[in-house]
Parts: C-alpha cells; structure tokens; sequence
C-alpha cells in the first residue's frame, strides 16, 4: 500500500465585530434577539436601496492583511455581485469580491505542539456581507434576516495543510490572533468563525493535486479536525478500493460524528459575477497601508519569543501568558511593577489571576485588578508581611475595591503575627491544651508538627507567620 | 452548460444564434416560468438584439483601455466618504413583515427546497 | 385662453403663495379639479376597457397626503415661517421612488400591492422643500421602454398632444402629467433618454443630471451605473429649482458626489454671449439597424427635426453664441450596442430579488417548492419587458461570454466618454435632438425590442458618459407634435446647461401652451 498525504486548503469566514453592518447602520448583534429585528430596508433589501460601505470594516480586514504578512495592497479593489437565488440572501446578490480583493499573497505562522512552526499561505482576503439564517421547524423553511448583512471577511489558505492536525492548530491559533487584534470575538459556534475545507490526498512525494471534496458547516476546532480526519481516511479507502473520488460538498453532523453528502457543487460561472455598480473601489492609499503595518500590535508568536527571552521565564510559561492579548499586558505591566523575579510574578498570574479569570468568566483587562496591586500583593508576600494564603484572599479583595492592597492589609489587620512573644504565648497553650499529641510527638512522631502548626494557624486567624510558628513549636516540643 | 461552451471555441465566428437549448438553461437561471409562445417571442427578440449586440465586436479597441465603471470619475475630492460605524437601529422592521405574504412568529416562511433541485 | 392655477409654473406658485395671492391648498384643489378633468381614470391591473378617453397619467393618487402637506404650507405661511422653495408645488412622483406609506409598482404586477417603509431621497427633499406629492405617475413596467407601452397598469399614459400618439418613455406619465397641467414638476429617471425622450415627445423640458448629482436611494434600480433621477417642468426655471432641492451627496448613496451644490438659479438669465455651442454629425446621421434584415444602415433625422435643429442653432448665434460644427462624437453610434449589454447585466441582478418571499406579487396557487414558487412569482409578476432584460442578462454576463460582451461593452463605454471629454476641450455644450423622431403611434414600435431601444439612440450617449443633458421643446412639426433638443454638457455643469436652456427657450419663442388633447378635455 503506497503512502499518501492529504492536501488541504481552506476557506475561512471571519465575523468582523464591528458595531453597525457592512451596508446599514443595523446593530451587527442580534444573539438570541427574536428573528426579523435587527433589520432596516437596507440589508432586506427591498426595492431601491442602496448600500453603504462601513468603514471600520475595511480599517479591520486591512489589519487582519497585515497580521497576515501581506506585503502590498492594490492601491483599488473592488466590491461585486455574487449573483444566486437562496431564501436567505434578501436581494438574490451577495454583495462579496471577486477577481480584485482588498489582499492576497499572504501567510500565517504557527506553532505545532511539538514546538515546530508551520506557514500557510494566503492566497486571497476579502471582505463581504453575511446572508440570513434559515430554521426548519415544523417541515417549514423559516427565514430570519437578522444575520443579514453582518461584514465578513473570507480568506482562502493555499492547498498548504498535510494533516487534520495542522488545519486544528491554524485555527487555534488564528483564533486566538483575530481576538488578539481584536477584529472578531470568533466564537465558532455562534458562527463568527467559520471554516470549509477542501480536501485531497495523493501518493506521498506527487505534486499534482487530485480532486477534492469540500466540507462545509463544522461549528467546532475539535469537528472540523474529526471531519477532516475521517475524510481523509474515507478518500484513501476509496483509493485503495480501486474507486474515483468525485468533488463532492459533504456536511459534518455533529450527533453522529459522521461526514454527509449535499448538493452537488455548483459551478463558478452560475454566479456571474460583475463590479457592484453600487459602490465605488475601496482605495488604500500607501500611507494607509504603511500605518496600518505600523501600528500592528506585537503578535502572539512574537510576544512568546520576547518573553522567554527578556524575562528568562519558561518557553511553557510564556506560552501561556500569551494566550490572549490583555492577559500578555497584564503580566508585562505586573513584572514592571513588582521589579523582581519574573518567574515569580509569572506564577502568580498563572495560577492565581488566570483561576480568577476563568472563575469570573472574564479577561485580565476587566478583572478589576490592576497589575501594579499584584505586584504589590506580591511584595507584600515576599517582604513576609502577609503569608501566601491572605495574598492570595488579598486579589479578590481589592478587586472592586478603592483600597490599595496595604491599606486594606493595615485596616483589616490582616498582616502576620510574627512578634516572638505573643507567638511563645500561643503554642504554649495548645501543647497544654493537647497532652495526648504532645506526648505522641515526643513518642517519635515528629511528623505531628504540621497538626501542631494547623492549630496555630486557626486559633490566630491565618495570621500567623507559618514559618515562625513551626521554630517556636520545634522549640517548646523538643526542650 | 455544453452548448454554451462549445460556442466559446469560435471566438471569430459570428455568435451562433440562441438556441432553444441555450434558450431553456437562461430560463432555468433566471426562475421564469414561461408558456411556448411567450418563449419563442421572447428568443425571438433575443436574437435580434444579439444582432445589433455584434456591432460591439467591430469596435476597434486600443490596448489597455480602461473599462469605465459610472461614466463619471470620483477623483478623491468628490468621493463620498465611507460611512462611520455607528448603530442606528431601523423603526421599520415591523412594517418590512408587513409587506411580507407568509409570516410566522416573525419568520419569513418560504417553501422548502425541492430535494431534486439542490439537494 | 386664461392660464389657470393648474398651469401656473412653479416659481410662479411660490412667489405668489409668498405675496399671499394664493394658498397651497387651493393649488392643490385647481390640479385634482384638472385631474378630474384630463386623467380619464389612473392606471390598473384590470383590463381596461378600450377606447377611454383621458391621459392616464397616474398609477395611484395621494390626495390625502397632498391635503396634508398643502395645509402645512398655508399653516407655516400664516405663521410667517419658511415654507420652502417648492411650498405648494404639486408634484408627480414617477412609481419607481419609494415613498413611505404608498404604493410603490414600478408599473409590474410583480410589485401590485408593494407599500414602501421608507422614502427616497429626492422625494423627501422635495417633500422637505414644501412640494406636495399628488400621486404615483405611470411609466414602462421598471422603467423598460421609451413608449410607456410596457405598464402592466392600464390604460397606459397617452400624449396630451395627441391621443394617437405615445407620450414616449419611461417617465411618459411623468411627461404627460406636466404637459397635461396635472402636476407642476414631476421626477423621473433617466437611464438612456427617460427623462428627455418623453420631454421631448410631449413638449416640456427635462434634465438628466450628472450621474451622482442626485441620490438614487429609494429609486427602485434598473441599471444601477445609469439610473440619473431627474426633473421635468414646463419650462427651464422650474427644472432649476427643482434640481436645486434634490441635489447634493446623501449618506444612503456611496455614489452620489461631494461636489458642492451651485445656484442653479443664479445667472440663468445670463444669456449665451460668448459661449461655444458644438453640433455634431454623429447626432444627425445615424447607423440604425433595419427593422427587417437588422442589417445596419445610414438613417437621418427626421426632416422637421434637423430643420429645427439649424434653427436653433440660429436663434443661439442670433443671441451671441459661436456655432462650432463637426464636433466628432464617432463612437456615439455604439451607444445602444452597448447599452444592450451593460443595462441588462444591471437589471437583470436587481430584478434577482423579486421572488414572491419578502414582497409584491407571490404566485397564488400550489407550488411544489421553493424554486417552482421562484419561477411562477416571477413568470406571472414581470412582463415581457423586464424578461428580456433578464435572460439577455444572464446571457451576456455568463462566464464565457462576459469578456467578450460585458467587459468590451464597458471599455466601449470608455471610448463613448472620452468622445465627449475631448469635445468639451473645444466648446461649452453640445446641441442635438432628443430623440430621431416625435412622438411614434401607439403600437407601431412596441413588441419590436431593437427598434424601441433605438428610439434612445440620440440620449444614451449622455448616459455612457455620465454627463449631464438637458431637452427643451424648440417647436412642433407638421403634424403638431413637440420637437425636443437637448444640451450637453461636462460633468456638473447644469448651471451652465440650464443658463444655455433658457436662453434657448426664450429664442425659439416656445409658449407654454395647452396641448390639444388636454384642450378638447378641459373643454368637454
């Protein structure tokens, strides 16, 4: 049996979060709204309307071009008409680009859980409106054109993919890019990002490309993975098996976790499209551009590299701190605070802030706590004059609060008892109060210090210092 | 498709006149039902104007003449500007269902998708 | 004769409804009582019966919105308030702008019962500026002919000059609500002559101005890079203050211009000393198809028509004007070609909406599915006219043939601009007919899709262009029907074409009559 390898390419459709519509002034949110109410004459298009390009449309798929290593724009590209009857396209015309998109020649770098980068290139990016949404209920076609008109931009990777694996990690990562840049809140499964993948394999080593089939409607990172993964194994069993593959459109269903067939592919040329007389080209200037490129935010990949390097914290750790853009300025503007350890404030965010962000279903830039209130949580801890447990109560406290972390240490009283008296006190009446335990200890079971220490800690509150609390026990338990 | 195609190859030659063939697959595309002999008018006067159509091909077209898109140029001074990303929402969307001819708990109802057709 | 209100011009009503001479809501009375008079019945679906007399220029009528308005007028002028500078203007409103809250057919059965949720730009401007909106005129179903013959609303409009004859098209109820004293001004549109051909057929003057230079939202498109929304009047001041309302950029329209709007009034008196008035052999010999082999062949103008072009010409000089002959325009004569192509790409996407879902017409009976529903709403809705306009569309702008008709068509569109742009280095505007021929009979061009197109030969060159273009009547011909000639001009230049229109109105004598028809019905 030769060896084969899948050729994938895909075509991506990302929900731009603009405030307004790529054409009408409509809000672009309607989650959960009843049907047909974010709607206007404009993206139902009723007779006579026109539409009016969104701005903020073309500055955010100009970003996405240049995140996307796009090196040049053509100074026009132009809007034109997808001609089809849906019931769900109000105008039988998808407003869309054709041969003159806003950019093209890209790519996009990655890495690979093995540490590996990957690029894709970018053959196209353009940018479009959304058409409506159609429910079956009760054997009826129901259409809601709420989603109507929502901009898009729609890129198209080159056949560049080799495994499900691959196609996986892309769109992990270009997730987690677009909410970066914060062009798309890319939630696949409220459809803001949404994938079709074509795919084909050949015997390894061969550079043609064989015919593919297309997989449309997989509404998960984890589905389209599965379906591309099963596809790939159902083409080299057809292969194998001596039969044709045919370019069919298959369709994930979820329940079963299975590929389907649906309508034939139509051809290209039943669209006739033609330039939207409607509107005229969108012009980049090369000023535009070059600011555009300019005031790009450092990307993910580079932030990762930069904090391995300049704070000497672990590949592991910067990974993590860069998942996400707020949380990446959260711990840059908390290690500038702190002026110490990095590894040690890396810490803290990892396990502390990230659980109060998951916890709070929030982002380190709503949490309600600043970096620098960490940092001095942090100091606070070190300095021993809270111990790790009130630190750690400490961050939910001042979240919300107006009070810095040492006010609200100083007026709650919550700094540790560490005085040497009072400590001396303390133990020597829980070994009165504790005879059986006491002797136990001196029996040999010198593993009973930590019961001893929990005690201390409760009857002082948690304010006691641990660490003395143990020196003075070993103290009056072993003289 | 086939007997638009094979049209394609004979760029010199005058267009072959609009077939019935040719005539049914527009028909398809454009959703029209159409008796006979509204049909055969209606190919009938496609054709003519196919005729006066070909005056286009005598044209002599010099080379990288642009096409123009409104006649009139927008130089950057006249071109309206984009429009600004603000939410204005409709008061109309009741009065769009209005219009509509078959409405159910504010979805438009259509009929379903013959499974022969695109299915 | 006495010049009734319904005749007065619209400068005229205003400046006598400012002196308190009259009062919009008596305007208002004198053009119902003249509708009452002329119309013979607005246009319907139902077979009309054959042989009613009247001019039919309406689809729908809106009284009650008119009522409204004219009291608002009479309210702010005894207030002392502002009451613009159309106040009690009545206005016919071609059915193809959407206006809120009436039926708005683009004369197809396929948008029977369509009441539009919002209003167009123009209309609300004209709305705005104290116009008051009579009613919904009749035009070829979606603006597709030069007859008005298409309407599916019968009967369809006739020439108040002669009931034989069309009133030309699409704006033909347009042209024949302002001929007939129906209405003072009335907005079309000009896609390849609609505005000017029926201008010309029924003796009033029309502008297509520069593509861009008024808002097309809520124009219910036909072929979106040509559609111009326009003016008609009965006389070249009016159509200045018309303009003047409804031009400017608008929001809702990507292509209408930021150039700023100009006094269109100021200097209109000016005359046309010193200015250069081109003619071109290109508008006056022409290569028209035969109606029997399609073969192509040399035609010239109508006798009278070139007549009255020389004279004219003439009369201009006679007041100042340098005459420039043999201005070339040799690609004019693909206008139509061209336009066959471009205009049917357009139209046949915009008509890819109308499918009995969302709106108009939906076909009544059983269909089986979605698609059958598709093909009776729209088999049933649209008529012969927008049809042809769609599957010529589909055919030209298929994969394989776009290129060799689509794309050449518009580099051909190139060519037809650039023509006019090297003739507007040499002279200010340039004079030609309207139209080849006055008004045809009813029936003898219709149902003939090449020859009704050709009727636009002379107009659709204006359009290719972008250009602004302006018909006044200059006389009749030997069997009493208007003769129409039109100024070209560069682009946003209508304050010199309607300074030139004036001058040319006043030199060729053209008196504001009644016409015939309306004479014998006002009479009866």
């Amino acid at each position: 049996m030769p060896e084969y390898e899948a050729v994938i390419g895909l075509e991506t459709h990302i929900q731009l979060n603009t405030k307004s519509k790529i054409f009408c002034a409509c809000s672009t949110d309607s989650w959960r709204a009843p049907p047909n109410t974010h709607i206007c004459p404009i993206c139902t298009g009723l007779p006579g309307v026109l539409p009016s390009l969104n701005r903020r449309v073309v500055e955010k798929a100009l970003i996405m071009a240049a995140a996307m290593n796009v090196g040049e724009i053509a100074p026009e590209s132009y809007l034109a008409r997808k001609n089809y009857f849906y019931p769900d396209l109000p105008k039988g015309y998808q407003i869309s680009q054709y041969d003159e998109p806003l950019a093209g020649n890209g790519s996009f770098e990655f890495p690979m859980p093995d540490g590996n980068l990957r690029r894709i290139s970018i053959i196209k990016l353009h940018i479009e409106e959304d058409a409506g949404k159609t429910v079956y209920k009760n054997s009826k076609r129901l259409i809601d054109f709420n989603r109507c008109g929502v901009p898009l931009v729609e890129m198209v990777t080159g056949p560049d993919f080799r495994s499900a694996e691959e196609v996986g990690q892309f769109l992990i990562r270009l997730r987690q890019l677009l909410r970066w840049l914060e062009i798309s809140d890319a939630d696949m499964e409220r459809g803001q990002l949404r994938c079709d993948a074509n795919v084909s394999i050949r015997e390894r080593g061969q550079q043609r490309l064989n015919t593919k089939t297309e997989i449309k409607n997989v509404n998960s990172i984890a589905n389209v993975r599965d379906a591309v993964q099963s596809e790939i194994q159902r083409q080299v069993r057809e292969v194998e098996a001596g039969r044709k593959i045919e370019s069919w459109t298959l369709g994930w269903d979820d329940d079963r976790g299975a590929l389907s067939k649906m309508r034939s592919k139509e051809t290209e040329a039943d669209y006739r499209y033609f330039r939207e007389p409607d509107l005229l080209p969108i012009q980049t200037s090369s000023e535009d551009w070059a600011a555009t490129v300019s005031q790009l935010p450092e990307l993910p990949l580079a932030r990762r590299s930069r904090f391995s390097a300049d704070y000497g914290i672990p590949d592991y750790d910067a990974g993590v701190l860069t998942e996400e853009r707020s949380l990446s300025e959260f711990f840059e503007a908390a290690v500038a605070a702190h002026g110490g350890d990095p590894k040690r404030v890396s810490n803290w965010v990892m396990n502390d802030v990230l659980r109060l962000i998951r916890e709070q279903d929030t982002s380190a830039g709503e949490l309600g706590l600043r970096p620098d209130e960490l940092a001095e949580i942090i100091r606070l801890v070190e300095r021993g004059t809270i111990s790790n447990s009130v630190g750690k109560e400490l961050l939910t406290q001042v979240q919300g609060s107006d009070r810095t972390p040492s006010q609200i240490v100083e007026e709650d009283g919550l700094a540790q008892v560490t005085d040497f008296g009072e400590l001396s006190a303390a133990a020597a009446q829980i070994l009165e109060a504790n005879p059986d335990q006491v002797a136990a200890y001196r029996g040999g079971k010198s593993g009973l210090i930590g019961w001893f220490v929990g005690q201390m800690m409760q009857e002082s509150g948690g304010q006691a210092d641990p660490k003395s609390a143990r020196k003075i026990l070993e103290q009056l338990l072993e003289g | 498709m086939a007997p638009l195609e094979d049209s394609v190859t004979q760029t010199s030659q005058p267009d072959p006149p609009i077939t019935p063939e040719i005539f049914q697959h527009l028909v398809r595309l454009a959703a029209l039902a159409l008796d006979d002999e509204e049909a055969e008018y209606l190919r009938g006067q496609l054709n003519k104007q196919l005729r006066a159509i070909r005056e286009l091909a005598s044209v002599d077209l010099p080379e990288g003449l642009p096409i123009t898109s409104h006649g009139v140029p927008y130089p950057s001074e006249t071109r309206p500007d984009l429009r600004r990303d603000e939410v204005k929402p409709s008061d109309k969307a009741d009065a769009i269902l209005e219009q509509v001819p078959e409405v159910e708990e504010r979805f438009i109802v259509v009929p379903d998708i013959s499974s022969t057709e695109l299915e | 004769m006495r010049t009734e209100i319904c005749e007065l011009s619209a400068h005229e009503i205003v400046a006598r409804l400012k002196a308190g001479d009259l009062t919009a809501e008596s305007v208002l009375d004198a053009t119902l009582a003249r509708i009452e008079a002329v119309e013979g019945g607005t246009g319907t679906l139902e077979k009309a019966p054959n042989g009613q007399n009247g001019v039919h220029a309406y689809i729908t009528l809106a009284e009650e919105r008119a009522l409204a308005q004219a009291r608002a007028v009479d309210r702010a002028l005894e207030a002392g308030d502002d009451p613009g500078p159309l106040a009690g203007v009545p206005v016919a409103i071609k059915d193809i702008f959407c206006v809120s809250g009436t039926r708005s057919t683009a004369g197809s059965k396929i948008l029977e019962n369509f009441v539009a949720p919002y209003t167009a730009t123009s209309v609300a401007r004209l709305e705005a500026a104290g116009a008051l909106t009579i009613g919904k005129a009749n035009l070829d179903e979606f603006t597709y002919g030069s007859s008005n013959e298409s309407s599916a609303f019968l009967p369809t409009p006739r020439n108040p000059w002669s009931a034989s004859v069309v009133p030309g098209g699409s704006s033909g109820g347009s042209a024949a609500a302002v001929a007939a004293g129906e209405a003072a001004l009335s907005l079309g549109t000009d896609t390849s002559g609609s505005i000017r051909q029926p201008a010309a057929f029924c003796g009033v003057v029309g502008l297509k101005p520069t593509y861009g230079r008024v808002s097309r939202y809520g124009l219910i498109a036909f072929a979106s890079s040509l559609d111009c929304p326009g003016p008609l009047a009965r006389n070249v001041r009016d159509v200045a203050l018309m303009l003047q309302v409804m031009a400017g950029a608008d929001p809702f329209d990507a292509t209408a211009a930021k150039v700023p709007v100009t006094d269109y009034l100021d200097g209109i008196e000016g005359g046309v000393q010193g200015m250069r008035i081109g003619l071109s052999p290109d508008f006056s010999r022409l290569s028209y198809p035969d109606a029997g082999t399609g073969e192509l062949r040399e035609l010239t103008l109508q006798s009278e028509i070139e007549r009255a072009l020389m004279d004219a010409a003439e009369r201009l000089a006679g007041q100042g004007a340098e005459i420039v002959e043999g201005v070339e325009l040799p690609n004019a004569r693909y206008g139509i070609p061209a336009y066959f192509v471009i205009s049917r790409v357009e139209a046949a996407s915009n008509l890819h909406r109308y499918d009995g879902v969302k709106y108009g017409y939906r076909h009544a009976g059983e269909a089986a599915d979605l698609i059958e529903l598709y093909r009776k709403s729209r088999g049933h809705g649209f008529g012969p006219q927008p049809k042809l306009r769609i599957l010529m569309g589909m055919y030209v702008s298929g994969d394989q043939y776009e290129k060799r008709y689509y794309e050449r068509a518009l580099r051909v569109r190139t060519l037809v601009r650039q023509d006019f742009e090297r003739a507007f280095e040499r002279v200010d505007a340039v004079l030609a007919p309207t139209t080849p021929t006055t008004a045809f009979e009813f029936g003898r061009i219709y149902g003939d899709s090449v020859a009704m197109q050709y009727a636009d030969y002379l107009t659709v060159p204006a359009n290719h262009a972008g250009i602004p273009a302006l018909s006044v009547p200059v006389g009749l011909d030997n069997s009493g029907l208007p003769i129409g000639m039109q100024l070209m001009g560069p682009d946003f230049s209508e304050r010199k074409l309607l300074r030139i229109g004036r001058a040319l109105e006043l030199a060729v004598e053209w008196q504001e009559s009644r016409p015939p028809l309306v004479r014998e019905l006002v009479d009866a």
